[in-house]
């Protein structure tokens, strides 16, 4: 409120020339073998603020910003958070110097890293009374620029994924979890599945039913997540929806010797598999790692996918075992429940598209 | 000096946004580096590179190419580029949406101050809170004999484009969006003096001017402009319209300009 004030009064009547109109910070990060380097570049406006001097043009001294280095770098080092596979990096600051250009003073500080890790984690909001404030942050390893973001109030942390081993781990292990847990919050996906396994069938028929939906949903959530092919979500949902009630009403006309699942599987994996694309680029994939991400969040889609069936497959074939009548029963009113459930997310989808 | 400086203040979301080239004459071959401002009255501060926010950032010469990459993240030059013929250059550059939450009598004042009636007239006497994301579509015209390159449409999604050269006689552009010409669209100029080179001064280190003239597009998208004075000029619109996704902002507006170098009285 303290900065908002600040910054009206000085909108308002200072002299153009003294307005803050450049709310940026500029954050390096560099992994080096053993070491994190780090440089961070504030606007004079911005820390004279913090240290209270009344006069911001007085940090382009560079006697002056040495002088209040030490200060300025214990109110910022707590706004910077860096972790490391989970672990907090301990930053040691340790010089200053003028940046003229960008009106600033850089602020050099290092880290021990004794082990490289897999997934550099940021989060930062180093002026947090000034909304409109933006952080550019650039993170190398060695040489390769690795990440490039701009952080703010609504987005403050960021992760970098290593181009080590750890890192594709970090990858893998992150995008899997990410691809199952998918499955199970997405309950459209689960009944899409749940449908098409409630006529039951044999092993080789069920077999030819998941792959396809599979090998389907596999093919447009590469082409969408490598931007090949992009449609906008608002006609991916509700036809995701669409896929639901399609299935149900293709359940309910079933009859001996006339099985589409294996063709509608296919032909609506490819709606859900754009579905999934739009999830997975919620992540911001790392650049360096697209095709490991790509890999780990399909696995886990197919993790999630296969616990659904052997859930349910298995339940069902003992229910028709026991009793035919009532399995039939459930396959049918199950089928209404599949087409109503579909039939209202469809609705409240395009209810959306049209607002 | 201070009434008339408080005077001009504006709310602080209504800040133009423009492309400075360190030349805007230059003779092959030498080096042009292009920067862009965001402020108000033509005086404004340099706003840093985000590649994650580029929609399109290209030089047309003779060639159409791609500058994206040109700089890194935080970078305060864009692109630099060497004139290797006389013909200009035409720089453009969209961004992305940005977000902004404004209390609705300040958002009220900018819609006023730039000329957005319509949406002040949608919204009422509503003094709500509006939430607002805005998308950049500037142009920088780096004068040359081939005129082709500066009035054909580069292709952004809210346009501002002179039916000929800009840099000399009558001014008249067409406002487009989405390709279409946009009609009652206020476009406003200011104008500041050049350094010998037709060089620009520092957009940070001068004082706000208010503009010079302004005029509303007609039926056609065209709107005539009275640029009598010689130096560098930033001719800027914007349009607003209710946003695509409401959940992301209620309004969506797109800030079209175009600066360019006179040199006749």
């Amino acid at each position: 409120m303290k900065r908002a004030l600040l910054l009206a009064a000085g909108l308002a009547c200072a002299a153009p020339a003294f307005a803050h109109d450049a709310p940026y910070s500029f954050l390096d990060l560099r992994l080096q073998p053993g070491r994190l380097e780090g440089t961070l570049t504030a606007h004079v406006f911005d820390l004279a603020h913090e240290i209270g001097l009344a006069d911001p043009n007085l940090l382009l001294d560079s006697t002056r910003a040495a002088h209040e280095a030490p200060r300025l770098a214990r109110i910022l080092a707590p706004r910077l958070q860096l972790t490391g596979d989970g672990r907090a990096i301990a930053l040691r600051f340790d010089g200053a110097s003028v940046e003229r250009a960008r009106k600033g003073v850089t602020l050099r500080f290092t880290a021990p890293l004794p082990r490289s890790p897999g997934a550099l984690d940021l989060e930062t909001r180093l002026f947090p009374y000034d909304e409109t404030h933006e952080t550019y942050v650039n993170v190398y390893e060695g040489d390769s620029l690795k990440l490039q973001t701009v952080l703010d109030a609504r987005h403050d942390r960021a992760r970098v994924y290593t181009g080590t081993r750890q890192g594709r781990l970090a990858v893998v292990a992150t995008f899997l979890v990410a691809g199952i847990q998918h499955i199970f919050t997405g309950p459209d996906h689960v009944l899409f599945v749940i449908a098409l396994l409630l006529l039951g069938g044999g092993i080789g028929r069920l077999l030819k039913i998941v792959t396809a939906f599979t090998l389907a949903h596999s093919i447009t959530l590469a082409l969408a997540t490598l931007r090949i092919v992009d449609p906008p979500a608002r006609m991916i949902e509700p036809l995701i929806a669409l896929s639901i009630v399609l299935v149900g009403f293709d359940n309910l006309r079933a009859s001996p010797g006339r099985d589409h699942r294996a063709t509608l599987a296919f032909l609506f994996g490819l709606v859900h598999g754009f579905g999934f694309a739009s999830v997975l680029r919620e992540f911001s994939l790392p650049p360096s790692a697209v095709g490991w991400s790509l890999f780990a969040f399909n696995l886990g889609v197919e993790v999630g996918q296969a616990a659904i069936v052997a859930a349910v497959a298995p339940a069902l074939g003992l229910l028709r075992g026991r009793s035919p009548t009532l399995a039939a029963g459930v396959a049918r009113y199950g089928s209404f429940a599949v087409v109503l459930a579909g039939a209202y997310w469809l609705g409240e989808r395009l209810l959306l598209v049209g607002r | 000096m201070t009434l008339a400086l408080c005077l001009m203040a504006r709310p602080s979301s209504a800040h133009e946004f423009w492309i400075a080239p360190t030349r805007y004459r230059p003779a092959h071959p030498d080096t042009v580096a292009v920067s862009v401002y965001a402020g108000t009255g033509f005086r404004g501060e340099l706003k840093p590179y985000a590649p994650s926010r580029v929609v399109r950032f290209r030089l047309r010469t003779t060639r159409d190419l791609d500058l994206s990459r040109a700089a890194r993240n935080g970078d305060l030059v864009m692109a630099r580029f060497v004139v290797a013929e006389d013909g200009g250059a035409l720089v453009s550059y969209e961004s992305s949406f940005a977000d902004i939450e404004l209390p609705g009598p300040e958002f009220d004042a900018y819609l006023k101050l730039e000329g957005l009636d319509e949406v002040r007239a949608a919204r009422g006497s509503s003094a709500s809170a509006a939430r607002e994301r805005y998308a950049r579509c500037a142009k920088t015209w780096i004068a040359g004999s081939d005129a082709k390159r500066v009035t054909a449409p580069a292709g952004m999604t809210y346009e501002l484009t002179p039916l000929a050269d800009p840099t000399t006689g009558a001014v008249t552009l067409r406002a487009t969006f989405r390709g279409q010409p946009l009609s009652g669209a206020l476009v406003r100029a200011w104008n500041r003096p050049l350094m010998r080179g037709a060089r620009p001064f520092d957009g940070a280190a001068r004082d706000s001017v208010p503009p010079v003239t302004e005029g509303r597009t007609d039926a056609r998208g065209l709107v005539r402009l009275n640029l009598q004075h010689s130096g560098e000029w930033l001719v800027s619109s914007v349009h607003m319209a209710p946003s695509a996704d409401r959940d992301e902002a209620d309004w969506e507006s797109y800030w079209a300009s175009l600066t360019f170098a006179r040199t006749e009285k």
